[in-house]
């Protein structure tokens, strides 16, 4: 294995918001392999700073795959070539010698470009603000333990609620729905006793604003499953249409 | 040294017992009447567990709440990254546990260096913590009969903590960002993500507002209110490699510092002894192996100096499990900076593993002949996973290899018992704060820290601020908004006028070095000396050559590095002069002239038994030192002994 | 968007139901609630396909047999109203496959430069196309599907193909050719060709649709799931296979 990389890079750059974008494409010499992919942008910006060029904007905070700010659709894959995995824990060992990457921001009228691969996914937030909730007033809750629930519930819970809300499956989709993430929340939230009273109002906001917010519809391709670096299962897909269609066609609302 | 001022702090403690010092200090508290809540306003600074937690809960109450972070979201908080767990005193396993010994075990893990009203107020809310999580929809672990399990963490003798898979902060950070966006929802909460607060500002010596910039657009933004509260984290990126994230920072902090707000113990940072060791110059950040790896792996170097043979190539008889050997009631199992100091002896010495010689092993082997693969796969399956995804060896097959990084500061701002700082309206939670932890935190405390502040202590403090001041109207026009608000674009464009030859991040790494040199996991007088010339020399070339590209009324992330890294470069100075005034070894500080014949850490209650909170007097001069005693009745000072 | 949850909590839930025709509009301009419908009358289309399979497959029997069946399914009485149910679910099905595909079309206004699929598994042959999955092409699929049935209207419903002699001369004078007689000269005729590629796209189009029906009315189980799609596929291969049997087997005949 080769222990360094010279490698093209193919990067979306855009200087703002409204301003249009183009691909500039970069070359890398002598990148370790040890490197995460992140890492090895940090080594571009460095020399684009040295030569005088303004550095690419990326989103990345944690570094260890939780925040889920880090995104980049790298050769057409959103977080790159590994399954369950984000792109600041894509490390260039994926890579081979004389590759071209190309790196574009996610994809989507929902997630406007900021700058270069920068985008803003508060779509994500205001979707979690029609409902993404218990509605438990600090100081009110009852004892931890008074309320059993069977682990396999909790499981699926965990599941659900693992999501870390990167977008990856809006980016991978190719109608850029936004299913994925809002059956995780539901799904979290509607399989626990605690989410119950709320599940109606709940997925009912979640998917009113989803739909306004100007995602695509499931086609049922499970790319997003595929993308998702917490690998999130479209089973949850299904039970929202579950909790949409049982809210529509049961509830007084 | 620096001049000691006679101040007599005033840490507001309530009399009388302690187990009733906080029900006391509440029954005193001045309410706010509804109809005057919905008048007030709060400005909260930081989503994480504490910021997330505390807005969320002020907006129940009543009160219009702002909440700001510098992150595209509240929920990325760097809080979402704390994997062990969450301490509470249930006593759910009947194993012994009380309120009692969690608060002992925090003062006597904190090396005597915290303030026991405080310990004490924590571990009491710590039930009430879980609780609210649990209704809130935070799936944590359970046994097969629906009730929640525990496990024991960071060597604790009880199994008090609370956990959800390898990700419980993740959930009690999306159960606090999901309380706050349903206010948000209602209207009670204005969120204004993406921005960086760049100064506080004081009106007549009271907490008023914040200058923010918004980084999307790179305008400078003033917002007023009546209290501010201030949830920003640690400042462990001082060192430029750390488990933090890349956008963690001091800057809110430390522009309250120079604003008056005193700086507590910042020489107080928590090494944690398993993270994956650096693997070359390019490296930007480390990444934490959670501690409850320690429960089952055994951690080694070879018996030889510089054995280049691969981790299971070693026969049992050329390897020296050190902290079995140093510590045998503990073993592995001995508080993190206890395992740090010694995984730093022996890689000093000269038996460190790796390309670096900077890192030890943790071996599964056994662990795994004796309960066999699948049993630890179920346990640290996730864990295994991620080291293998970021290092490319199976640690099924090979030891691991882990080395000791910065994680999290016990350090912070000087708060009271109402955690309102030394500027009054302004109070700091969370990791921000000095004042849970002493000079080292147990596992699994930060998160319970962050929480109860945030849930159960700041509401009422704030609400007592707020219903026994009568605070005069106050206008973003206000002259004090004006000279904050010049002052930090001030200091945004000075930065953008250098146009000098070095990047931020290489001097941020320069810096990292200093620190990670001379005030890391051992310090020494000659060594912070040095470290006070090189960090004061080092500013004065970050002024002069520093080189940062584009406009600031764009997003500029060159920019925002920059500006924090030079508050990094005025904070690192402190550090050391903290480090260097704390003539003993406690917790996370270690001085090398301090020590036992047996290298143990050497504490001096007679003359450090206190806190050292710093008065910020101009960049590059010194600040003054107050000091607040500390008392430990409940729990007798003793010396803490593994062994 | 505040304003609108803020109002939501202050009105008492418990006042009194929406209107009929507002949930059901709320129900049909959702995403979810489109899905649900394209899902139902697909399902309820392949109910029809099973149906006229069987009966079509009648021919292999003779063409006795395959009159009489045609003799009687004309002379039910119900037959126009089930025609046009049946035209009506075609008539949703399509639409909404048009707006549901100019949504999403919308939804990412620009494209990639080369997305690749990061579906690890393909579950079929019929998965390997551009974006990795046959959902990726059921607009373009069901348009071929749509211009076939245009045809086969043409061919059977409007006796519009030049190719084939409608009505026949008898010493009675002149009648309408046998339903076998015509089925077997339309696929015979220019036309047959259409016959073969349109099942097979339809084949294609329903090992996607039938398994992604259930999904969309939110049936999905760990245990039955998987079997559902290996289901679909068999589905489609046997619909596919039946229906381009019949021209395959014209073209024989002749």
């Amino acid at each position: 294995m080769s222990e360094t990389l010279d490698l093209t890079l193919k990067v979306w750059r855009q200087p703002g918001p409204d301003a249009s974008g183009r691909y500039v494409e970069y070359k890398l010499t002598e990148i370790s392999t040890h490197m995460s992919f992140l890492e090895m942008l940090d080594v571009l910006n460095e020399q684009l700073n040295e030569k005088g060029e303004e550095m690419i904007a990326f989103d990345h905070d944690c570094r260890e795959g939780i925040c889920g700010a880090c995104s980049l659709m790298i050769n057409g894959q959103a977080h790159g070539p590994d399954s369950g995995t984000t792109t600041c824990q894509l490390h260039m060992r994926r890579f081979k010698n004389g590759d071209t990457i190309v790196i574009e921001p996610w994809r989507a009228r929902a997630f406007p470009v900021v700058r270069d691969l920068v985008v803003d996914r508060g779509a994500f937030d205001r979707i979690v603000q029609e409902g993404g909730f218990i509605s438990a007033n600090t100081g009110s809750a009852p004892d931890a333990n008074s309320v059993p629930i069977p682990a396999p519930v909790q499981e699926t819970a965990m599941d659900a609620a693992a999501c870390i809300g990167c977008g990856a499956c809006v980016a991978a989709c190719k109608n850029a729905s936004a299913m994925l993430f809002v059956s995780a929340k539901v799904s979290h939230l509607s399989t626990l006793p605690q989410g119950k009273p709320e599940r109606d109002s709940r997925v009912q906001g979640m998917v009113a604003q989803m739909d306004l917010e100007g995602f695509g519809n499931c086609t049922n391709t499970e790319e997003c499953q595929a993308a998702c670096p917490a690998e999130i299962s479209v089973s949850n897909i299904a039970r929202l249409n579950r909790e949409f269609l049982r809210a529509q066609l049961c509830s007084k609302e | 040294m620096a001049d000691t001022a006679n101040t007599v702090f005033n840490s507001r403690v309530p009399d009388g017992p302690m187990a009733e010092k906080w029900d006391r200090c509440k029954q005193e508290m001045k309410l706010v009447n509804p109809a005057n809540k919905r008048k007030k306003k709060i400005i909260v600074v930081g989503t994480g567990l504490a910021g997330a937690s505390a807005a969320a809960s002020l907006a129940e109450l009543g009160y219009q709440v702002e909440s700001f972070c510098f992150q595209d979201s509240p929920r990325r908080a760097h809080s979402i990254a704390a994997q062990g767990g969450i301490n509470a005193a249930k006593n759910y396993p009947n194993d012994g546990d009380s309120v009692w010994r969690l608060f002992y075990d925090t003062v006597k893990g904190g090396d005597y260096r915290s303030r026991e009203a405080n310990v004490h107020r924590l571990a009491q809310v710590s039930n009430n913590i879980i609780d609210q999580c649990t209704a809130q929809g935070v799936p944590f672990a359970r046994d097969y009969g629906g009730l929640l399990s525990n496990r024991s963490f960071g060597g604790a003798q009880v199994s008090r903590t609370f956990y959800a898979r390898g990700q419980t902060g993740q959930q009690l950070l999306l159960g606090a960002y999901s309380a706050l966006m349903r206010q948000v929802g209602t209207g009670r909460v204005t969120l204004f993500p993406r921005r960086e607060m760049l100064d506080l500002v004081v009106v007549d010596g009271v907490a008023r507002g914040i200058i923010v910039r918004n980084l999307i657009t790179g305008e400078f933004e003033k917002y007023s209110a009546d209290c501010v509260l201030l949830c920003t984290g640690g400042y462990g990126n001082a060192f430029y490699l750390s488990t933090n994230a890349k956008g963690s920072n001091v800057t809110a902090a430390w522009r309250c510092h120079k604003r008056g707000a005193y700086f507590a113990n910042p020489c107080y940072t928590q090494i944690h002894p398993t993270c994956i060791p650096v693997s070359g110059d390019y490296q930007s950040k480390l990444t934490l192996m959670s501690e409850s790896l320690r429960n089952d792996g055994r951690v080694w170097v070879p018996g030889a100096q510089g054995d280049q043979r691969r981790g299971n190539q070693i026969p049992d008889t050329e390897r020296d499990y050190y902290l079995e050997r140093r510590y045998p009631a503990f073993g592995n199992l001995v508080p993190r900076d206890v395992a740090s100091r010694a995984s730093k002896e022996r890689c000093d010495a000269g038996y460190g593993v790796g390309s670096t010689g900077q890192a030890v092993f943790l071996d599964f082997r056994d662990a795994i002949a004796r309960d066999g693969k699948h049993t630890i796969e179920a346990k640290y399956g996730n864990l295994f996973h991620m080291y293998k995804k970021i290092t490319g060896e199976d640690p099924y097959q090979v030891p691991m290899r882990i080395y000791p990084a910065v994680h999290y500061t016990m350090g912070g701002l000087w708060v009271d018992y109402h955690l309102q700082s030394s500027i009054p309206g302004l109070f700091v939670l969370g990791e921000a704060n000095f004042s849970d932890h002493g000079a080292n935190r147990l596992g699994a405390s930060a998160l319970m820290q962050g929480l109860a502040d945030g849930y159960f202590v700041a509401p009422y403090t704030t609400s007592n601020f707020l219903g026994s001041q009568n605070l005069p109207e106050v206008s973003t026009d206000d002259e004090a908004f004006t000279e904050a608000m010049a002052n930090a674009q001030d200091r945004n464009s000075k930065i953008l006028g250098v146009q000098g030859t070095r990047s931020s991040d290489s001097i941020h790494r320069e810096l990292g070095h200093i620190l990670w040199e001379y005030c890391g996991m051992s310090r020494e007088r000659q060594g912070l000396e040095s470290a006070m010339g090189k960090i004061s020399d080092l500013r004065e070339e970050f002024w002069s050559s520093i080189k940062v590209l584009g406009q600031g009324e764009q997003l500029n992330q060159n920019l925002e590095h920059a500006g924090r890294l030079a508050d990094f470069l005025e904070f690192g100075e402190l550090m050391v002069r903290d480090a260097l005034v704390r003539e003993e070894s406690c917790g996370g500080h270690f001085r090398e002239e301090h020590q036992t014949k047996d290298n143990e850490a050497l504490r001096d209650d007679k003359n450090f038994s206190h806190v050292s909170a710093w008065e910020f007097t101009g960049v590059g001069n010194e600040p003054v030192e107050h000091r607040e005693q500390l008392e430990f009745i409940e729990v007798p000072l003793a010396t803490r002994s593994y062994k | 968007m505040v304003t609108k949850l803020a109002e939501k909590q202050q009105s008492s839930p418990s006042t009194g139901g929406k209107s009929a025709t507002k949930w059901i509009m709320t129900l049909l301009s959702s995403s979810i609630g489109q899905k649900f419908v394209m899902g139902i009358t697909g399902l309820l289309l392949c109910g029809f396909l099973v149906v006229h399979l069987a009966g079509n497959l009648l021919v292999y029997v003779g063409a006795e047999a395959y009159n009489g069946y045609a003799d009687k399914l004309h002379s039910m009485m119900l037959l126009p109203v089930a025609e046009t149910g049946l035209f009506l679910l075609l008539f949703a099905h399509i639409a909404l496959a048009i707006k549901l595909t100019r949504d999403n079309q919308q939804a990412r206004h620009i494209s990639y430069q080369e997305p690749q699929s990061k579906i690890e598994e393909k579950p079929s042959l019929f998965s390997q196309t551009p974006m990795g999955n046959t959902s990726g092409w059921m607009f373009i699929s069901g348009s071929i599907i749509l211009a076939f049935l245009v045809i086969h209207m043409i061919d059977m419903k409007l006796h519009w193909n030049p190719g084939v002699d409608y009505s026949i001369e008898t010493p009675e004078g002149v009648v309408e050719a046998k339903p076998y007689s015509i089925m077997v000269q339309v696929l015979g005729s220019f036309t047959a060709p259409f016959y073969i590629v349109g099942t097979i796209v339809l084949g294609f189009h329903l090992s996607h649709g039938f398994s992604s029906a259930f999904q969309s009315l939110g049936l999905n189980h760990p245990k039955y799931t998987p079997l559902i799609k290996k289901l679909a596929i068999l589905f489609a291969f046997v619909i596919a296979a039946g229906f381009a049997s019949l021209p395959i087997w014209g073209f024989f005949i002749h």
